[in-house]
């Protein structure tokens, strides 16, 4: 049967299939090497002139020989084709990374505009070196830790060096914890074209974990702390949960272990990335502790605008549009295996977003009178957040169930997070992150619905990813307890390290730094130098 | 109380990953790892957080 198919896509590459066979259509024709021989190709002469609609370009002649003295051979055709979808794969790969580098950028205007002037060079600067301290620690042993025992990943050609994932047994199931091999990407064979793919999409997620915590202890957050708490979260924290979830790891096998649906699933990130990123955001903004003027005595919280909201939506807008590498770009490749998923992918992320931001704007309408800008954007990024999980695996009505629950979902945790828990989270982070990072794992458990197929099975158990609405409840248990790991281990894992860094480094600012902005006292340049910036009250609710 | 916040909160995982052993059905697991859920966030929000806020800097 496999002949077959190879046979059948060879003829259609090669222009064979019709014209120069007679076979009855829809019977494909074996092809013998002296077919391959007699193919017919354009002669260079007729490229002299020029090929204005294409009819020329791209035959026969372009496949590579492995022996230019037996010229073309089948294997060399069928070599071509294999390589041709690992090389569409990398591509997609790569090219959706690169979109979800530049979300970086998006993180940093959003969270700078957020923020007031005085802070503005402070808050674009952790946003820039999170992108190299987390980089830095991942490269030196953070994806080695998450993917080091990752096993082959087909799309990217195999990654076959990928192998070495420690385990433990508990309840008599192989527990995997880590993997230990491309340490710098060198050690264990991780000197590897499809490696080397790997990483850099895997990079580019965990540095956007990263930067959600600068926003939540914005503009009152130590730079060498701040330096010293990423590094450690791009080289264990994230890694780790990446590992369960992602690499191999005790997550993903509940399926296969414990009969839990298909195991743990966050097809690209709600909770690996956002609520790995909420969680740390909450952790260290529950230490560094609000910000001066946030508070009164009686504990009444204080609304401290951020001084450019066109940055904010600016920012929301590139973030928006980096989502399409960051949820489609997650299936790593776009040939084969039910790849072709990545249009209804796209299109759920797109639905989730602008539901999120519709049903941020109608809360704040409806109980404040106006449509607030900077929380409709919040609602976007929600609504993105939430889908990041689910997205191939609903379709697009429960997209949009999703994105606008989120949407609402955001307002009521921000106001919680601000009145009831009094945490000062100045961008939103921990409600647009961490809340719906949560939310957008539970759906998976709530709406899957069997529909996708990404090449039969899914962590190595066969069929669909199905939710409670579609007949799967154990499904439902994999997330939640995926969901407490991560309230429980993670936040409780994030909580000591940062605890710890206060201690040894302090985490906060003085409070004369912090009243005074922190563009001089800790960077040494204002953000906008030839402002004269006045200070304003701060407006009581 | 910091440290009692966090072994709270990590008992709450634990009591979650036990539900695998405890019992095969997926009514119980869910049950158990909606009671350990509930711990963990009530070792957050209810442990944790209120000793920060004892000594939070807008009480001074």
């Amino acid at each position: 049967m496999k002949k077959l198919i190879f046979t059948t896509m060879l003829a259609a590459s090669l222009g064979l299939a019709q014209g120069t066979m007679s076979q009855p259509a829809g019977t494909p024709a074996a092809i013998t090497a002296n077919d391959v021989k007699n193919v017919e190709i354009p002669k260079p002469a007729a490229r002299l002139s020029g090929d204005p609609d294409g009819s020329l370009t791209g035959n026969a002649s372009d496949i590579v020989v492995s022996d230019p003295k037996k010229g073309l051979t089948i294997g060399d055709a069928l070599n071509q084709i294999g390589q041709n979808r690992i090389a569409l794969d990398f591509m997609w790969t790569l090219v959706t990374g690169f979109l979800v580098m530049f979300m970086q950028a998006g993180f940093a205007v959003v969270e700078t505009g957020l923020c007031r002037a005085k802070n503005a060079n402070h808050t674009m600067m952790m946003n820039f070196m999170v992108y190299g301290a987390g980089m830095l620690a991942y490269w030196l042993i953070g994806f080695a830790i998450q993917m080091g025992g990752a096993g082959g990943v087909a799309n990217l050609g195999g990654t076959a060096p990928l192998n070495a994932e420690w385990t433990f047994n508990l309840f008599g199931k192989p527990f995997g914890l880590f993997g230990h091999h491309a340490m710098f990407l060198t050690q264990g064979g991780g000197y590897d074209v499809g490696v080397m793919v790997l990483f850099l999409f895997q990079m580019v997620f965990m540095d956007t974990a990263l930067t959600i915590v600068t926003g939540s202890a914005a503009e009152r957050w130590k730079f060498a702390a701040f330096l010293v708490s990423s590094f450690i979260m791009g080289a264990i924290t994230y890694p780790l949960f990446a590992n369960w979830a992602w690499g191999g790891g005790w997550l993903a096998n509940l399926g296969a272990n414990f009969g839990l649906g298909k195991g743990y699933v966050d097809f690209a990130g709600s909770g690996v990335v956002h609520a790995v990123g909420g969680l740390t955001a909450l952790a260290v903004a529950m230490i560094v502790g609000p910000r001066i003027g946030k508070y009164t005595r009686e504990g009444r919280p204080n609304a401290i605008v951020g001084h450019d909201i066109v940055l904010v939506l600016t920012g929301c807008f590139i973030l928006a549009f980096g989502w399409f590498g960051f949820n489609p770009g997650s299936t790593l490749g776009a040939s084969g295996n039910g790849n072709l998923r990545i249009g209804a992918i796209a299109v759920n992320t797109m639905l989730a977003g602008m539901a999120g931001g519709f049903g941020a704007m109608f809360y704040m309408w409806l109980r404040y009178g106006k449509p607030d800008a900077s929380m409709s954007g919040n609602g976007l990024l929600a609504g993105l957040v939430a889908i990041t999980a689910p997205c191939a695996f609903v379709n697009s009505i429960c997209a949009v169930i999703i994105g606008l629950v989120a949407g609402v979902l955001v307002c009521l945790s921000v106001e919680f997070v601000d009145r009831k828990l009094k945490v000062d989270d100045p961008v939103g982070a921990i409600s647009v992150h961490g809340a719906n990072g949560l939310w957008g794992v539970i759906s998976v458990g709530l709406f899957a619905d069997g529909k996708s197929n990404f090449g039969g099975s899914w962590n190595g158990v066969n069929g669909s990813v199905r939710g409670l609405f579609y007949g799967d409840a154990g499904q439902l248990v994999a997330q939640l307890i995926g969901v407490a790991t991560l309230v429980g281990l993670v936040f409780t894992f994030s909580f000591c390290v940062n605890w710890i860094v206060d201690k040894v480094i302090g985490q906060r600012v003085s409070a004369k730094s912090e009243l005074e902005g922190l563009d001089l006292p800790e960077m040494g340049q204002l953000g906008y130098p030839e402002f004269e910036l006045k200070a304003r009250p701060v407006a009581a609710e | 109380m910091i440290l009692a916040g966090v072994v709270t909160t990590l008992l709450g995982f634990v009591l979650a990953v036990l539900s695998l052993a405890i019992t095969p059905s997926a009514g119980g697991r869910l049950a158990i790892v909606l009671a350990g859920l509930a711990l963990s966030l009530t070792g957050i929000m209810g442990v944790l957080n209120r000793a920060y806020l004892k000594n939070a800097i807008w009480r001074k």
